[in-house]
């Protein structure tokens, strides 16, 4: 009896170990990319055989007189190869050579990791660096809060049309009479329900002001204060919503900031490619829904003609707009088709349920536009019709749109939704490269310190525990490695300084684990037990204790995960990940190295004689 | 011997009272510094005006950041672009006759560098406001998820312990700050979080200590259960607070000045987490009038039933 449960409990460590074993391994060779570094090199290949290959030489001396350093340039017969030392020399190094040898040589650049091709092929990826360690990329965008108000007006415009139709008022008139202010003109004058109008407008348009013109005419006007009002939430807007991009982008550590009055500077991390950054941040999609409109004297009609040529005549008031989209995701129909699921909100979603409720089996619209700049600087709003579908049934707050050209364009629609539409054009003014905030020399410095710091650790380990000292040694070193190859796996996870401060808890948690279990095994030893059933019980015994506070610091990190930003954001994704190596490695790893080396050992532990 | 070991019990019951005292004392010196000088906020927090200039020469960060410093008052941020080449330089907005371009060409004479000036802008928080309250409301839900969590483990005197000695080690390195007027930035922001998840690892690993005592032994009174949790893991706090504020220690000398907020924030806020570990989080609950008895009188509880 007793022999069979000693058997079952020596094959279940087996299994334990193998399994253990395993997760190390992946670990390992997810941290292993970190090793090695991108390297940027730049291929000049000659246009044309009667040009003279450009010697080394030339371009080392045309490089040195700008002050730039590359690591290598290889030459061969018709191909000139550029490795560069320093990533962010990239754009300054290519336009440089563009200017001296354009004329005759292609110059294309590409970004290479150094790592050897086999693991190169499991497509393991270094961890990204934040801004303060590695530099990245700089966006200033510019934001059109002018053409924001004078759409904002227009939509007004419509409304009021609408609301003295419902008040059965006749209007002769009703434009824009310059960027702030509204003109409304009556059709017949003093009439008593005019009042009650102009309450009902003031109540739905508390920041407008009203004046009466005459006795026909009066004027909603935008006061000074409130354009500044309008303005400021516009970029309030307009920053959260970029936010909210760079988020779903997957980059955590960007810096977005106000610039100036109408401006947004946003640093982007560790972004090879700028292109698609460019793409997503830069661009302006939105989405609207219209009816079709059934007859010609309906308030404001909007034509448009979809892809077919189509003329569609549609009111110009929308039945919702993109802002009521709360989620979208891209997929695909039964038919392999791409689409977009949309889940609207509540406000979004009721609109949608009594608008559809009364048309069903009519036709519903679904417009896209886009901002984007003409030949002439000036803001252009191109909208397309995506999809004209009929109404088959009493919809929901869940729906789809289909009829996306492809599966790309519907994950870029459900990404932009997702992230919110915004109300006012933006064009990207600055783009260039940044350096490292904290430069190179601090960030060596840094990296001297930490390595002496743990070396401390790691030597006091040694010297206290001994034989369970190093043992925790290996558990801590493991914890790292493992610590690192979870964060390259992930693609959110950015390693800053903040990150750096996560690290140092992390790693006394580590050195905690071990050090609460060694003094329990210790306890225990005094208390007169075996060596054997002072280990299990050791570990047994602290597990409860290392698993309270574990949790604990894991609930702050999950909170400030969800709700931090950031800086905050990538301290919480390094204090997550750490609990969890570092509970993996003080727990399971040192246990197992600890039966381990007691097999081979049994004379020597903690540095007492058992 | 046995009066003696009676005699040291006795003193360490003194040292946890007169230095909870203490402790009170500190919070309200730093809850004053807060009030009356007020954190010295960082340019993450509250923006600044942004010069930017090139530079014909090319220069290395640290050259640029020595000559900045030497000629510029106030504390900034630097950052460069195209080899050392391109600069931006940020400063807190308070310093009127430093803004704009016109430091800039005094600056260009005083380091005899040719100084293209390029632009020169306000710039807003990093933080928006929405963050600030976002951050404040998840440090609230964390610590009454975290009470919530330790009641239902331990027993709410104790959660309450840790959680007033967490409040404590937070509010005395924001004092710190205040005091001594160091800039509080985003990275200090991190350096504070992880100060909550040290404090409180510290407070349970006592607390945890203080139920098994309570759970095992015959001993009556809660004073010296208190005592003798803390004995047995006086230790462990040692070697886990020593070696991390080692490492922090390193940075701080070595790593040099952009590290140096970081370091003092973390190693003040260790050194106090582990005091407030001993002095609060496990004397707390014997002034709200933990009892000895506690646990054994629940699972006598639990026995009385069918």
């Amino acid at each position: 009896m007793m022999n069979s449960r000693t058997t079952k409990h020596a094959r279940r460590a087996k299994w334990q170990n193998i399994v253990i074993t395993f997760i190390l391994l992946f670990m390992l060779i997810s941290a292993l990319p970190n090793l090695y570094s991108d390297k940027v090199s730049i291929h000049l290949a000659n246009n044309n055989a009667q040009n003279e290959q450009v010697s080394p030489q030339d371009i080392n001396n045309l490089l040195a007189n700008h002050n730039l350093t590359v690591d290598e340039i290889k030459s061969s017969t018709d191909d000139t190869t550029i490795t560069l030392k320093n990533k962010t020399d990239q754009h300054s190094i290519e336009s440089l050579l563009i200017k001296e040898f354009g004329d005759n040589y292609s110059i294309e650049s590409s970004i290479e990791n150094d790592a050897p091709i086999w693991l190169k092929s499991l497509e393991g990826k270094p961890i990204k660096l934040g801004l303060d360690l590695s530099g990245g990329v700089l966006f200033v965008l510019d934001v059109d809060t002018e053409r924001a108000l004078s759409d904002r007006l227009k939509s007004i415009v419509l409304e009021v049309k609408s609301l003295a139709i419902e008040k059965r008022i006749r209007l002769s008139k009703v434009k824009l009479q310059d960027n702030y202010s509204i003109v409304i003109s009556y059709a017949s004058p003093k009439q008593s329900a005019y009042q009650d109008f102009l309450t009902k407008i003031k109540k739905n348009y508390p920041e407008l002001t009203q004046n009466k013109l005459d006795e026909n005419q009066i004027t909603l006007a935008y006061s000074a204060q409130e354009q500044v009002k309008f303005r400021q939430e516009t970029m309030k807007q307009t920053i959260k919503t970029m936010r909210g991009r760079i988020e779903e982008l997957g980059i955590t550590e960007a810096v977005t900031q106000k610039q100036g009055k109408n401006r947004i500077r946003i640093e982007l991390p560790g972004v090879h490619n700028p292109e698609e950054a460019k793409r997503i941040i830069g661009a302006t999609a939105s989405l609207d829904f219209y009816q079709l409109a059934e007859h010609s004297k309906a308030v404001g009609i909007l034509q448009m003609t979809d892809e077919n040529g189509r003329k569609l005549r549609m009111n110009s008031k929308e039945v919702f707009s993109g802002s009521s989209i709360k989620n979208a995701r891209s997929g695909q129909d039964e038919m392999g088709m791409p689409l977009v699921n949309l889940t609207l909100d509540s406000v979004g979603g009721k609109k949608m349920s009594a608008f559809s409720k009364k048309n069903i089996g009519k036709p519903m619209v679904t417009v896209f536009s886009e901002f984007y700049r003409n030949t002439k600087d000036e803001m252009v709003k191109k909208s397309k019709v995506i999809n004209v579908a009929t109404i088959q049934q009493h919809l929901g707050s869940q729906f789809s749109i289909t009829n996306m050209s492809s599966l790309q364009a519907a994950q870029e629609l459900a990404l932009l939704l997702r992230a919110g539409s915004l109300t006012a054009p933006v064009t990207i003014v600055q783009q260039r490269s940044i350096e490292a905030t904290l430069g190179a020399d601090n960030i060596d410095n840094g990296i001297k310190a930490l390595t002496i710091g743990i070396s401390f650790t790691l030597l006091f380990m040694a010297f206290w525990y001994r034989t369970l000292g190093v043992i925790a040694n290996v558990a801590l070193a493991l914890n790292l490695v493992s610590l690192l190859g979870l964060m390259s796996l992930l693609p959110g996870a950015v390693l800053t300084l903040p990150g750096i401060a996560g690290l140092v808890l992390t790693v006394g948690m580590a050195v905690d684990t071990n050090v609460l279990i060694f003094e329990r095994i210790k306890e225990e030893l005094k208390r007169g037990r075996h060596a054997l059933s002072a280990i299990e019980n050791g570990y047994k015994s602290a597990f409860s204790t290392i698993l309270d506070a574990n949790i604990t610091t894991m609930i702050t990190g999950i909170i400030l995960y969800s709700v931090g930003y950031g800086a905050v954001k990538g301290f919480a994704i390094i204090l997550c990940l750490g609990i969890l190596t570092s509970m993996f490695t003080g727990v399971f790893v040192s246990k197992a190295l600890t039966n381990l080396s007691i097999r081979e050992n049994k004379s020597q532990l903690l540095g007492v004689k058992l | 011997m046995n009066y003696f070991l009676l005699k040291q019990t006795e003193f360490l019951s003194k040292f946890r009272l007169v230095s909870f005292y203490f402790a009170a004392v500190f919070v309200l010196l730093s809850l004053f510094g807060l009030f009356y000088n007020g954190l010295n906020l960082g340019l993450d927090f509250t923006g600044g005006y942004l010069t930017e200039f090139s530079t014909q020469q090319s220069l290395t960060q640290n050259k640029m950041e020595a000559l900045l410093t030497s000629f510029l008052p106030d504390t900034f941020q630097l950052s460069s672009a195209e080899n050392g080449t391109r600069w931006s330089v940020q400063q807190i907005d308070n310093d009127i006759s430093m803004k704009g371009k016109t430091w800039l060409t005094d600056f260009s004479e005083r380091s005899g560098l040719t100084i293209m000036p390029q632009d020169a802008i306000y710039i807003g928080s990093q933080v928006g406001e929405e963050l600030i309250n976002q951050g404040g409301l998840a440090l609230l839900t964390s610590v009454i998820v975290i009470l919530f969590y330790l009641s239902l483990r331990f027993e709410w005197r104790l959660a309450t312990g840790s959680v007033i000695a967490l409040c404590h080690d937070v509010i005395i390195v924001l004092g710190i700050f205040a005091w001594f007027d160091v800039s509080f930035d985003l990275t200090i922001l991190a350096s504070l979080l992880a100060i909550i998840g040290y404090s409180l690892n510290d407070s349970i690993i006592v607390g945890d200590k203080i139920r098994e005592i309570m759970r095992r032994n015959n001993e009556s009174n809660i004073d010296s259960i208190i005592n003798l949790a803390i004995k047995s893991t006086i230790v462990r706090t040692l070697i886990t607070s020593g070696t991390t504020l080692a490492t922090i220690l390193a940075i701080w000398i070595f790593a040099g000045e952009s590290l140096a907020g970081f370091s003092i924030a973390l190693f003040s806020g260790i050194l106090v987490g582990t005091f407030s570990s001993i002095a609060i989080s496990a004397t707390v609950p014997q002034l709200l009038g933990l009892t000895a008895d506690y646990y054994l009188k629940k699972e006598e509880d639990v026995c009385q039933l069918p």
